[in-house]
Order: C-alpha cells, then sequence, then structure tokens
C-alpha cells in the first residue's frame, strides 16, 4: 500500500475506472434510482456499465440483507457464491443492522454457511447519506448518517463532495481496496477545504433529520412497550396492520426465517426462507396453540423484540432507524408515532 | 477457519419401531456417528426430503453415543411421515441444542418427575440417567398421567422402575374406556401430588407433559410449596434452527433452544403465555 495520508480524494469519472477494472475479478453491487414509486429510490443493481450510479443521497430500498442472507437459499448444501463481491454505497442504517446479522449468524459453534460465505467474500465501501428521505430516523436511535469507524463496519467509506470523493479506511479488509484505488486512480490526499465541505454537509443533514423529526424525541423510555400489556392500547396501535409482514421484510435488521426441505431425486435439499413474525402461523405449534394469535400480540412482539429483546440479546436496539417499515406499511402505520403513543399511556 | 454446517445431519438406521400407543411410537435408532447428548438437551430429526422437527431422546444419556432412542408422537406433517417409518428406513439427525437439565441443582435433593403424554419421553431419559446415579439423590418420586390406559407409554418398565427402593411410581389416567383395565388413579397428573411423602421446601420438580397439564401442574407445585426456582419446565416452542437463528422460540429474552428447552418457572414466569 503506498504511504499517504487518509483520508484521501478521489474523482468521481476516475474511480469510475476503479469499477470499470475489476469487473474479471469482483462482481459489484451499487445504488441506482428505479423506476419504482416515483424518483426518490435507490436500489441496488449488479454493476453492467451504467455508470449514473448513486453514491450519496440516503438509503436505498432493498435492505443490505438481500445481498447477505436471500429472501430463499438452500443451506445443505449451502448455494451461496464465493465469487469476490464489492457493494457500494451502503448507508450507516444498513451497516449497523449488518452487526446484528455478525452476532446472531457467526456466533460460536453454529455458524451459518451462506451467510459466512457471503460475508467474508465482499468488501463494503459504504457512503454517507448527504439527504434524508421522511420515514428516516437514525437520528432518534442515536446514530449518524454516515458510518463510524469505531463500529468497525466498513472496509472503505465514500464521502461525496461535488464530483469527489473523500475515503476513508474502515477496517484491515479495505487496505486491499486502497491497493486497488491506487493501481487504478489518481489518489490525493484530501485538501482542507474539502474536509471543511464535509463537515458542513454532515451539519446540514443532521439538521434535517431533526427536522423531519422534530415531533419525536430520541429520549424515548422502551421499557413501556415490554411493560404495556394493555389490550386496549395495543389494539388501538395496531388497528390499521393488515398483517402484510412488510414491515419486518423489508427490516435490515429482521432474520426470522423457516427451514423445510425439499427432495431431490434420492436426495435432498435443506432450504431456509425469511418469515415474519407478524404472520399468523409465525409461533403455532402442532395441534394450533400459539402465544401470539392475536394481530395485537403480533404487532406488539415486533415492537419488543426490536427495543427489547433485540437489546438484551445484543446489546444494540433491533432498530437502526432506517424507515424502510414506515415507507412501505400500506396501513401507514408510523413506527415513531406508535412509540410515542406509549410514552403518553 | 472452516467450520461445520450446522443444518448438516448424521445417518440414523432405524433399528426397530416399538409402538408405545395409539399416537406413539418409540425409534431405536443406530447412528452413523456419535452423538453425545445430556440429558434435557434435544435433537433436530429429518425424514430426508421431508422435514424435520425437534425432539428429545428418550434414552439415557449414558448410552452408547451411536445409539439413541426417541419417542414421537404423531401430531402433524412432519411426525405423520416420521410414523410410516419402518426398521430398515434411514432418518437424519443434528444436535445436541439447548441446555441439559441442571443435574447438579437435584444432587442431594428429593427430585419429582411430573409429566403426562408424550412429555413422558424426556422424563424418561432424565429417569434412566438418574437411575444411573442413583447414589446421588435422595429419593425420586415420579408422577406419570395419560388419557387413557392405551395412552400410558413405557408401562412395561414401570414394575422394574418401582422395584428401586429409592423410586416412588405413581400413575393416573384421565378416565377409563369401557373394555381397558387400569389398577392406578384416575385424574388428571395434578391430583397424584395428594399423595407425595417428599417436603417440597427442599425438593425439585421436572415438568414435561402437555400446555394444559403444564400449567395446572405448576399451580399444583406451587400450591403444595415448591419454590419456583425449583421447578423445571421443559418449553415446547415452535422451533426450526435449534440454534438460535429462526428466533420462533423465542420466550422474551430467551430463546427455548439455546437457553432452555428447559427452564426454571422463576426464569419465564413474566413472560406473557407461556402455557401455549
Ligand atoms: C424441544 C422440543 C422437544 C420435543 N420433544 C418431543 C418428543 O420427544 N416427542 C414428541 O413427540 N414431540 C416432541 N416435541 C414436539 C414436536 O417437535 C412436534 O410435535 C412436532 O414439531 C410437530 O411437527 P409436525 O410437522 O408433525 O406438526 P405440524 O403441526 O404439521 O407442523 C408443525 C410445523 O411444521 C411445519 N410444517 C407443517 N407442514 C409442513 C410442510 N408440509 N412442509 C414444511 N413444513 C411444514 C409448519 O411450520 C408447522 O407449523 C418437542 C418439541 C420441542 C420444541
Ligand atoms: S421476531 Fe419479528 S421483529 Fe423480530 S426479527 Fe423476527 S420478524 Fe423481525
Ligand atoms: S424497524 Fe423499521 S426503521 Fe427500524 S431498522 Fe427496521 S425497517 Fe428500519
Ligand atoms: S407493514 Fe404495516 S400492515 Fe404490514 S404487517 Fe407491518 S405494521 Fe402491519
Ligand atoms: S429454534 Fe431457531 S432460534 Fe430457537
Amino acid at each position: 500500500m503506498a504511504s499517504s495520508k487518509i483520508p484521501l480524494l478521489v474523482e468521481r469519472f476516475d474511480f469510475i475506472k476503479l469499477i470499470q477494472n475489476v469487473q474479471e475479478n469482483f462482481d459489484v453491487f451499487l445504488p441506482y434510482q428505479t423506476e419504482y414509486d416515483g424518483k426518490d429510490n435507490l436500489s441496488y443493481k449488479k454493476y453492467s456499465g451504467d455508470n449514473d450510479f448513486v453514491l450519496n443521497k440516503y438509503r436505498t430500498i432493498d435492505p443490505l440483507k438481500t445481498l447477505f442472507y436471500l429472501t430463499s437459499e438452500s443451506v445443505l448444501p449451502p448455494s451461496a457464491e464465493s465469487r469476490k463481491r464489492i457493494v457500494l454505497g451502503v448507508k450507516n442504517c444498513d451497516l449497523l443492522a449488518l452487526r446484528i446479522y455478525d452476532k446472531a449468524l457467526l456466533e460460536d459453534n453454529f455458524v451459518e454457511p451462506n451467510y459466512k460465505i457471503w460475508r467474508e467474500n465482499t468488501y463494503i465501501i459504504s457512503s454517507d447519506c448527504d439527504d434524508a428521505l421522511q420515514s428516516c430516523h437514525c437520528n432518534l436511535m442515536e446514530y449518524t448518517p454516515y458510518p463510524q469507524k469505531d463500529d468497525g463496519l466498513f472496509d472503505l467509506n465514500l464521502s461525496q463532495i461535488d464530483d469527489k470523493y473523500i475515503v476513508t479506511l474502515g477496517s484491515k479488509k479495505g487496505e486491499k481496496l486502497l491497493d486497488l484505488l491506487y493501481e487504478h486512480c489518481n489518489v490525493k490526499d484530501a485538501p482542507e477545504d474539502i474536509l471543511e465541505k464535509l463537515t458542513v454537509q454532515r451539519d446540514k443533514v443532521n439538521k434535517k433529520l431533526s427536522e423531519i423529526n422534530k415531533d419525536f424525541s430520541a429520549k424515548r423510555d422502551y421499557s413501556k412497550i415490554s411493560k404495556n400489556q394493555d389490550v386496549k392500547v395495543w389494539s388501538e396501535l395496531s388497528k390499521e396492520c393488515v398483517e402484510c409482514g412488510g414491515c419486518t421484510n423489508i427490516c435490515p435488521s429482521c432474520y426470522c426465517i423457516i427451514v423445510n426441505d425439499e427432495s431431490v431425486g434420492a436426495d435432498f435439499k435443506r432450504i431456509r426462507t425469511w418469515d415474519s413474525c407478524q404472520l399468523t402461523g409465525y409461533a403455532e405449534v402442532a395441534g394450533g396453540g400459539s402465544p401470539r394469535e392475536r394481530v395485537w400480540e403480533r404487532f406488539r412482539n415486533r415492537y419488543q423484540c426490536k427495543f427489547d429483546f433485540m437489546k438484551k440479546n445484543f446489546s444494540q436496539y433491533g432498530c437502526t432507524g432506517c424507515g424502510r417499515c414506515i415507507a412501505v406499511c400500506p396501513a401507514e402505520i408510523d413506527q415513531r408515532e406508535v412509540i410515542k403513543k406509549l410514552q403518553e399511556v | 477457519m472452516n467450520s461445520p454446517n450446522p443444518f448438516d445431519v448424521i445417518k440414523a438406521d432405524v433399528l426397530n419401531v416399538i409402538e408405545e400407543s395409539p399416537q406413539i411410537k418409540t425409534f431405536q435408532l443406530k447412528l452413523e456417528k456419535p452423538l453425545k447428548f445430556e440429558t434435557g438437551q434435544f435433537v433436530e430429526l429429518s425424514v430426508p426430503g421431508i422435514g424435520e422437527a425437534p425432539f428429545t431422546p428418550s434414552s439415557s444419556h449414558y448410552q452408547d453415543p451411536f445409539e439413541m432412542d426417541v419417542s414421537i408422537m404423531n401430531a402433524g406433517f412432519v411426525t405423520g411421515k416420521v410414523h410410516k417409518v419402518k426398521a430398515g428406513d434411514i432418518l437424519g439427525i443434528r444436535g445436541p441444542y439447548g441446555k441439559g437439565y441442571p443435574l447438579d441443582k437435584f444432587k442431594g435433593k428429593d427430585v419429582l418427575l411430573l409429566g403426562g403424554g408424550v412429555g413422558l419421553a424426556p422424563l424418561r431419559c432424565l429417569l434412566l440417567t438418574l437411575i444411573h446415579d442413583i447414589d446421588d439423590y435422595k429419593s425420586i418420586t415420579v408422577c406419570f398421567g395419560a388419557r387413557s390406559p392405551e395412552d400410558m407409554i413405557y408401562k412395561n418398565f414401570f414394575l422394574e422402575w418401582d422395584k428401586i427402593d429409592k423410586i416412588h411410581l405413581m400413575t393416573c389416567v384421565d378416565k377409563i374406556p369401557d373394555g381397558e383395565k387400569w389398577d392406578g388413579k384416575v385424574g388428571v397428573v395434578p391430583i397424584l401430588l395428594d399423595d407425595i411423602k417428599i417436603d417440597p421446601k427442599n425438593a425439585v420438580s421436572i415438568v414435561c407433559g402437555p400446555p394444559i397439564m403444564m400449567k395446572f401442574g405448576t399451580f399444583a407445585l406451587v400450591d403444595k410449596g415448591f419454590k419456583d426456582e425449583n421447578i423445571y419446565l421443559s418449553m415446547e416452542k415452535k422451533m426450526y434452527c435449534g440454534f438460535g437463528q429462526c428466533r420462533h422460540c423465542v420466550i422474551g429474552e430467551y430463546y427455548a433452544c439455546k437457553d432452555g428447552p428447559v427452564f426454571s418457572y422463576d426464569m419465564i414466569k413474566g413472560a406473557e403465555k407461556i402455557w401455549e
């Protein structure tokens, strides 16, 4: 690795060369604007020569887990591919959720085979958000809209300023990416005036988040969720819920799955598929008993899982404030409102 | 670093199938590789290409680790398929999962097993293990129940167990249909507690059975004076993975598969709807 002072600076047009030149050895995934539901939405796509990717702005509609824990995968034998990948434009809310996955799936004796393969073979180049969606609320979870090196979750981070990227290193793995950067691009030390612009830009997006969420407070007493077992309160909060499971499927930190076997000739495959605690049969056992028969019980379970159980399991809330569950909900249930209302009863 | 695939199975030859009751069969398995477990832990058993489900071995944990008995009630899709399995067929098995019974905490004490239906399966595993080290325990009271005499499993062991000095065996059935014979008590399992001869304050109890039996059994034990922390319950939650990755089994902050399946009553008392 060339010895240089980090942060570095690279021009966007120059950086594209890196993407183009590594195609032989890497699958590269990037956020692009999608046709779906207006132009505000970004979605990951595999690079195929289209240079209109968007690394800045805000999160994609699809959670990062779609690249690491696919909707349905064979776990026996593992179906993940060991081809090297680079995923770019990952936002902090997705990165922080990945930490939950790491804790749940790579733990001690039981290592999820596909996740391990995808995770080990993927380099993550994250990016700052320089804008926010109405549903974004990482600030309420006391996270920032740009990754923190201390979390150790990104390999490289690119902060876009005009047509340039400020490059910072996040991990040992990232050094390999830096080598590639030097190999394919013209890399400079980031000058002071650009770094000042970054500070201004970060301030701006933080302010925007505060403005978007001005009706809500980060000082929320989450213990009220588990403490409140009032049928009336929860029935009211969940009365519009149509039990579609959208909020959990779209959530970057939900990882519930079912496992079933399929025969293939004389042999068999074992498949795991996403599941959702919002669906009726989720916890039902043989004979029909279920600890959460009613909609409000399942609705409440999601809040308990995210703000109580996961906190105890992983020392981190099961919500990073990405806002996807709010954007996706056909019943227009806003998680922020639900938690706010619970503070008041 | 190459970690083993936790979803992979060990081949298990079915040596013998014993019909214990109209609903319950015991499968005697010979495993291709050893699977050492502690009493109270469970395994996932699969019919190749059909599916898998969690079960607790019913044989002692001192048995040859290449052998295992599993007693299974026909309760639905997978168990229905398992019931069609015959000697000579092949099943898959993975595990063991969860924590075993805390035998250390039972040592020197009066131990009471309270079970009903197919819940006797894990309790037989425990009982056989306790019998192996019988000197370590003060006494063992066994309270087993079933719906009717023909539903009572492991009957042919009763005589043998009853002969052991430290074991006090009591059984009951809910009812005696016409044409069936029964010498024991009639009623639901908690009635057996009326006749126990041990001091509940210093005893431990282990409960396993259908949810309704667990519930009223636990309440009866508490009434008798058993302390919450001395009542151990087997929580049979929905499970897919067995090792903390599907989240289906969670009881509050606990995973029934990793932190259980056996919990002391004081641990989970506060969680809602534990009996369902
Ligand atoms: C720790 C533990 C220990 C246990 N020990 C024992 C024991 O020793 N003996 C015993 O008899 N029982 C035991 N049980 C209970 C046993 O696991 C259940 O009876 C069994 O899971 C029922 O499975 P089933 O498929 O037959 O029932 P179903 O009611 O048919 O299915 C249960 C679940 O399996 C899935 N399923 C159903 N049909 C299909 C399908 N077509 N394809 C894919 N998935 C399907 C569904 O998600 C369904 O909700 C234990 C349970 C636990 C949790
Ligand atoms: S229990 Fe519900 S909220 Fe929790 S991870 Fe699973 S699907 Fe998500
Ligand atoms: S709970 Fe909602 S806002 Fe929080 S991480 Fe999941 S999808 Fe995003
Ligand atoms: S997305 Fe909305 S309607 Fe669908 S399950 Fe979640 S809360 Fe209910
Ligand atoms: S059985 Fe999957 S988490 Fe417990």
